[in-house]
């Protein structure tokens, strides 16, 4: 008999296969076509301090093997969110766990998202977003790392609820941005978000996304998802969720046994609503076949040849 | 509003309606049960492979028959929908709908259709409900040129109704837009799918007699169900609205 849960962030999770921030919205828009409360959780869309109108269109273009995206972080605000979508996820998800993405400008923004939710019912702890490619200053916590530091030290200080931080692949050494989050007291990290990206309309000679430039996921990056979680994983001794282009049980045991302790799944719903539900099986179905009894066995299970 | 379900649907028939557009039925009687003229579904090929499409694509529903088939109007764009184009009886598509808000039709108002190129899927099927309701419905449906005209004879036999044609070049129909020279003496209510500008020509159009006006719109689409924001349109409040659950059918003056 296979246990696909694991216990993190002091919880227990059903299944290592979450739903990745600004894929499945606030969990609402998808609970007609996903079994929800039978995966490991969902992370919700990014909440601001205010409401963002977000980018002009188009927003999505298919790229090979993936897609790009410019949204630019449309979301209806702490207020609404609380009124609006936080009560839906608090009634319905009794064993998915949530976290909430939180996002914003300043370092007082992302405090007083944090500060705002903090004594609500309804999810488990909070994903901060320093990593969105798609707004003027959205990696700006992601790539300093002094502004790194203080920021998660200051949300530290806010909360006692998990705080897993988003990190960008755009950087050099994303292990030393990982220890820094870790340091100031980060209770575990997401990799990664989307790389930052382009896309021309050579007929029109005009840039495809109405915000120029964008980010892209999708299969075309997960080797380096794996790879960056692999980074990542070997740097700190908190967990780490892999994300990047999973879309079969396969993908997503190879960012497990390059040391994911959970994984989320994000362009894949677009493609297929089942994918999560997919994942979680083929994930099953692979320690079945090993004689795998728990998926803890498999973090960081990677083998690595000698070299001659 | 209905609920959308994900399927898997069998190719049934495919014909060749223009060079590059061409009218394919599938077999889906779940979301053929629930589709209303003017919804969408995602027509995507599923994850097993990355070849294009990728991502699923948007499509208005362009016929609903009785045993379950859907048909769409597929015209070649580009790489994605070059493959959908190219399906054979047999083959499975994965489909996600019906999605997004239907024409909403008066009973007291014959009703006028008009098609801009692909822009004519939504009325195939607002057609054939029309006549069996037996109401008063007319498309005007027009293109650039001659060649990319949809067969007029399936046009026919989807709705039963004669379309008055217009083309660009004047190679088949009346030569002009849909715009020209409409009889609207009846004050019927108009629906309109199109490329922008002729959307914008029929908003025109419309305020001048007096009209009310729905419009479909288009726009690129990652979810189809709204959670990934991508399909947003501007509203007359100066707002990004989402074309998938907001719309894809609007009244014209929710639309900036």
């Amino acid at each position: 008999m296979t246990d696909l849960s694991q216990h993190l962030l002091g919880a227990s999770f059903q299944s290592p296969v979450l739903l990745a921030s600004g894929t499945c919205g606030y969990g609402e828009e998808y609970a007609n076509l996903i079994p929800l409360d039978e995966i490991g959780g969902l992370v919700t869309k990014a909440v601001s301090l205010e409401p963002r109108p977000g980018n002009p269109p188009h927003r999505v273009a298919e790229t090979p093997g993936g897609m790009i995206n410019a949204i630019g972080l449309q979301n209806v605000g702490l207020d609404r969110f609380r009124s609006e979508k936080l009560p839906w996820l608090r009634n319905n998800l009794r064993a998915a766990r949530v976290l909430i993405n939180v996002v914003g400008h300043s370092a007082e923004d992302y405090g007083a998202v944090v500060s705002g939710l903090d004594s609500d019912d309804g999810f488990l702890g909070y994903e901060i977003n320093v990593s969105c490619p798609n707004v003027k200053d959205g990696t700006l916590f992601g790539v300093d790392q002094q502004a790194l530091s203080a920021l998660v030290a200051g949300l530290r200080a806010l909360t006692e609820r998990p705080l897993v931080v988003k990190l960008t692949p755009n950087v050099p050494d994303i292990g030393v941005y990982a220890r820094i989050c870790e340091e100031a007291g980060a209770d575990g990290l997401s990799t990664i978000n989307t790389f930052p990206g382009m896309l021309i309309d050579v007929e029109g000679r005009r840039p495809v996304l109405g915000n120029v430039s964008g980010g892209v996921s999708g299969p075309a990056i997960l080797p380096m998802g794996v790879y960056l979680t692999w980074r990542a994983a070997a740097a700190v001794s908190i967990p780490v969720m892999g994300i990047g282009g999973i879309r079969s049980g396969s993908d997503a045991l190879q960012y497990i046994l390059a040391g994911a302790s959970l994984v989320q799944v994000g362009t894949a719903l677009f493609v297929d609503p089942s994918a999560p539900v997919q994942v979680q099986a083929g994930i099953a179905e692979y320690m079945e076949r090993h004689g795998i009894a728990r998926v803890a066995d498999l973090v960081g299970a990677l083998t690595i040849p000698e070299r001659e | 509003m209905s609920a959308p379900v994900r399927s898997w649907g069998r190719v049934l028939e495919t014909r060749q309606a223009a060079g590059d557009t061409f009218w394919i039925e599938v077999d889906c009687p779940r979301i053929a049960a629930q589709a209303r003229p003017g919804q969408f579904v995602m027509l995507g090929t599923g994850l097993g492979d990355v070849a294009a499409p990728f991502l699923p694509r948007p499509f208005s529903i362009g016929a609903r028959e009785a045993d379950g088939r859907l048909g769409f109007l597929v015209r070649v764009f580009g790489a994605g929908t070059r493959r959908l184009s190219a399906v054979n009886p047999g083959d499975e598509l994965l489909i996600l709908g019906p999605l997004g808000r239907s024409f909403s039709l008066p009973a007291d108002r014959p009703i006028v259709c008009l098609a801009g190129g692909v822009g004519l899927a939504p009325f195939l099927f607002v057609g054939a409900d029309a006549r069996l309701e037996k109401r008063d419905v007319r498309i005007v449906y027009g293109e650039r040129t001659g060649d990319r005209v949809f067969d007029p004879e399936l046009i026919r036999r989807i709705t039963g109704v004669e379309p008055d044609l217009r083309t660009e070049d004047g190679s088949l129909g009346r030569r002009g837009l849909v715009i020209d020279d409409l009889d609207l003496d009846d004050q019927p209510q108009l629906l309109a799918c199109g490329p922008d500008p002729m959307l914008r020509a029929c908003a025109d159009l419309a305020l001048r007699h007096g009209l009310p006006l729905q419009v479909s719109v288009e726009e690129h689409m990652g979810c189809g169900v709204g959670t990934c924001q991508g399909c947003v349109v501007l509203s007359a409040a100066g707002e990004w609205i989402k074309s998938c659950t907001e719309g894809p059918v609007f009244d014209a003056r929710e639309l900036a």
